[in-house]
């Protein structure tokens, strides 16, 4: 009898995003007066920029999908169990959860969650496991630092999420894992993320060059540009390098396994932008690719159709793997 | 696995039970739910509960606590869509004799399989079974066939629920008496509604099949009702009554809450934590009469869902409102 009293379950949403703006909720937000700047990039100013990159502008309801989607997560591992959960490395965070299906040597998806690189944790991304154990396939969810733990710099958060991808393919067979079935999923910042480690040349590590063998990747990052251009760059230390290094959209010679790119149309006009570019980019460079667009979706809502095999996300990520809803 | 049909399952876990929500009248402020902060203003005359006129009315509003109505709406518009891509055209028949009296099937390739009976919402003034097809893969890869009806609308019938009522119910009876022609087990059906196609399901659920249509007391086996109204008197008391022509007659008849006597089936209710005050407590109100009564009832609660929100999450077998539907079927995945 957890469930006592609902008003202490309730997201008072209009503190954070405020009188009118809560009506937009998913759409465009309200116009502010006042005259257009000089453009620092595409037909933006400087404010159209931030905002394009600051999605509870575009998305006023986050906080109340987010605390939905860590009550879903509670209930997830009440239906499925707790995970187990294995290091990939030697500091605290580097840790993953393994939800586990009951099928021996059964592919594996990777998740990567988003939170602008600042925020998040694996265990409230649970919610999104169940339709991947149900219908056959092991569900992988990484913990790794943020970039404030990482003192600004991008750099740490790609070498850990590398680094576990690497762990699952090595360890795989530990937890009844196929490791020549490996798959990745991520959304938002984890979408960046996940772009750099499609990208990545994997014999630096000693591994092959098609560890992976599918990504469903959704409202990424993939060229950070118009990022460091954008008030982000008061959190994240871009340099030419880091731009550079972590821009997957620049590495598509390494690229060599089927992606699925997701984004839905009430996202910011960035992110809706970042992927049809990645897509043409990859589409341009003879790569296979499929563009997904979620219709009435923004951005967080997009990943809530993960947790749904019959959703735009969770249909394509299990059909990567071969797999079919479970019910 | 554990019954869904009663409170006393082992699930508690993903369920609210009846009178733990115990701090039910509440008409809620801007604090208790999505809606944004209001202005403030002078309280009037306390008309129903502790609500005013303006409290009243703004709970039997969603937009009011819902302000992604429309996005969600035509999201739920875009998947029916994708399904009918996916898995074909519906059989369209009709049950009735006018335009709107009929209803779509999609079929499972089970041989006499269950079929789930789907009430589509819309304050009872709008809404198609086409737009209302989102949910029918779950269904059907379940192996349960999935029925959408179509109604008329209160605008179209004059103000009158009682003929939607009776439109409903014909379609229920329709499917009963010829599932068999669609490969469904009729001793197998089962019912489901969102918002006022909630309301709508309840009637089902509280129908005297024998005395109105010569049928079995128990051709319901289950229902599922997602956000739905079970007594109308507050309903008829707020601004819906400008367009719903309520009568004595109507507001009796049609308040499931009231002919819990007829309640034969288990029932399941459903309602996210950020509705309308008004349509979070009608499912707290019916799921404690039920249980008085000694019905088999389970309520789940969502949280941090909205009234749309809650409707669509019945495309998904893994949301509280999908699971209910498909344990109560015995179609969940182990």
């Amino acid at each position: 009898m957890q469930h006592d009293d609902n008003t202490t379950r309730r997201t008072v949403l209009a503190v954070a995003a405020g009188g009118a703006a809560v009506a937009a909720s998913g759409a465009a937000r309200a116009q502010q007066p006042g005259a257009k700047g000089p453009l620092v990039w595409l037909d933006m100013d400087q404010q159209a920029l931030d905002d394009a990159y600051d999605q509870v502008v575009y998305a006023p309801n986050r906080e109340q999908v987010a605390k939905r989607r860590i009550a879903n997560s509670d209930k997830a591992r009440a239906v499925i169990g707790a995970p187990e959960r294995r290091a990939y490395g030697p500091s605290e965070i580097e840790k993953l959860d393994i939800y586990r299906t009951k099928q021996a040597n059964a592919p594996v998806n990777i998740f990567i969650h988003g939170g602008a690189w600042r925020a998040n944790r694996a265990a409230d991304y649970a919610c999104l496991a169940e339709p991947f154990v149900k219908a056959g396939g092991h569900y992988v969810i990484l913990d790794f630092t943020n970039v404030d733990d990482a003192g600004g710099s991008l750099f740490p958060m790609i070498e850990q999420v590398r680094r576990a991808v690497g762990w699952v393919y090595n360890n795989a067979a530990s937890f009844g894992g196929d490791p020549s079935r490996l798959y990745l999923s991520s959304h938002s910042s984890g979408s960046h993320l996940g772009g750099c480690v499609v990208t990545h040349d994997w014999r630096k590590d000693n591994l092959p060059v098609d560890i992976l063998k599918g990504a469903t990747l959704s409202s990424g990052m993939y060229d950070l540009k118009p990022v460091r251009l954008s008030k982000r760059s008061k959190y994240v230390k871009f340099t030419d390098e880091m731009e550079e290094a972590l821009s997957a959209q620049r590495h598509l010679d390494r690229l060599n396994l089927p992606l699925v790119l997701a984004y839905g149309t009430y996202e910011t006009p960035e992110f809706q932008r970042q992927t049809r570019d990645f897509y043409a980019a990859v589409k341009a460079a003879g790569k296979p690719v499929e563009l997904l667009v979620g219709e009435g979706y923004n951005h967080f809502e997009m990943l809530e159709t993960l947790a749904n095999p019959y959703g735009l996300l969770g249909r394509a990520a299990l059909a990567q793997m071969g797999l079919t809803p479970a019910a | 696995m554990p019954s869904s049909d009663d409170l006393s399952g082992s699930r508690i876990t993903r369920r609210a039970l009846v009178g733990s929500g115990a701090v039910v009248l509440g008409a809620g402020g801007p604090a208790l739910a999505q809606r944004a902060a209001q202005p403030p203003r002078a309280k009037g005359p306390v008309v129903w509960l502790d609500m005013d006129q303006q409290e009243l009315d703004d709970a039997y509003d969603q937009i009011v606590y819902a302000p992604n109505r429309d996005h969600i709406l035509k999201r739920c518009t875009r998947n029916s869509e994708i399904v009918r891509e996916r898995l074909g055209a519906p059989k369209r028949f009709a049950y009735g004799t006018g335009p709107m009296e009929a209803l779509d099937v999609f079929t499972t390739k089970a041989a006499n399989a269950p079929v789930n009976v789907f009430v589509h919402g819309g304050a009872w003034r709008t809404g198609l079974a086409v737009n209302y097809a989102y949910a029918a893969e779950m269904f059907v890869n379940a192996g349960a066939h999935h029925v959408v009806l179509d109604f008329n609308n209160v605008l179209e019938t004059g103000g009158d629920l009682m003929v939607m009522a009776q439109q409903v119910r014909s379609g229920v009876a329709w499917v009963y008496r010829n599932a068999a022609s669609f490969g469904g087990d009729a001793e197998r059906l089962y019912v489901c509604g969102h918002s006022s196609g909630g309301h709508l399901a309840g009637v089902l659920l509280t129908t005297d099949w024998q005395k109105d249509f010569g049928l079995p007391p128990g051709l319901i086996k289950g229902g599922v009702c997602g956000s739905g109204m079970f007594d109308l008197k507050p309903a008829r008391l707020s601004k819906r009554s400008e367009y719903v022509k309520f009568t004595d007659e109507t507001e009796d008849k049609l308040s499931p809450q009231r002919h819990l006597d007829q309640l034969v089936a288990p029932v399941h209710l459903v309602y996210g934590t950020l509705e309308t005050p008004e349509f979070q407590r009608q499912s707290r109100d019916f799921a404690a009469a039920a249980k008085a009564a000694g019905k088999q009832v389970a309520l789940s609660v969502m949280e941090s869902c909205n009234h749309f929100e809650v409707m669509e999450q019945l495309g998904n077998p893994y949301s509280l409102f999908g699971r209910a539907v498909l344990e109560q079927m015995r179609l969940a995945p182990a």
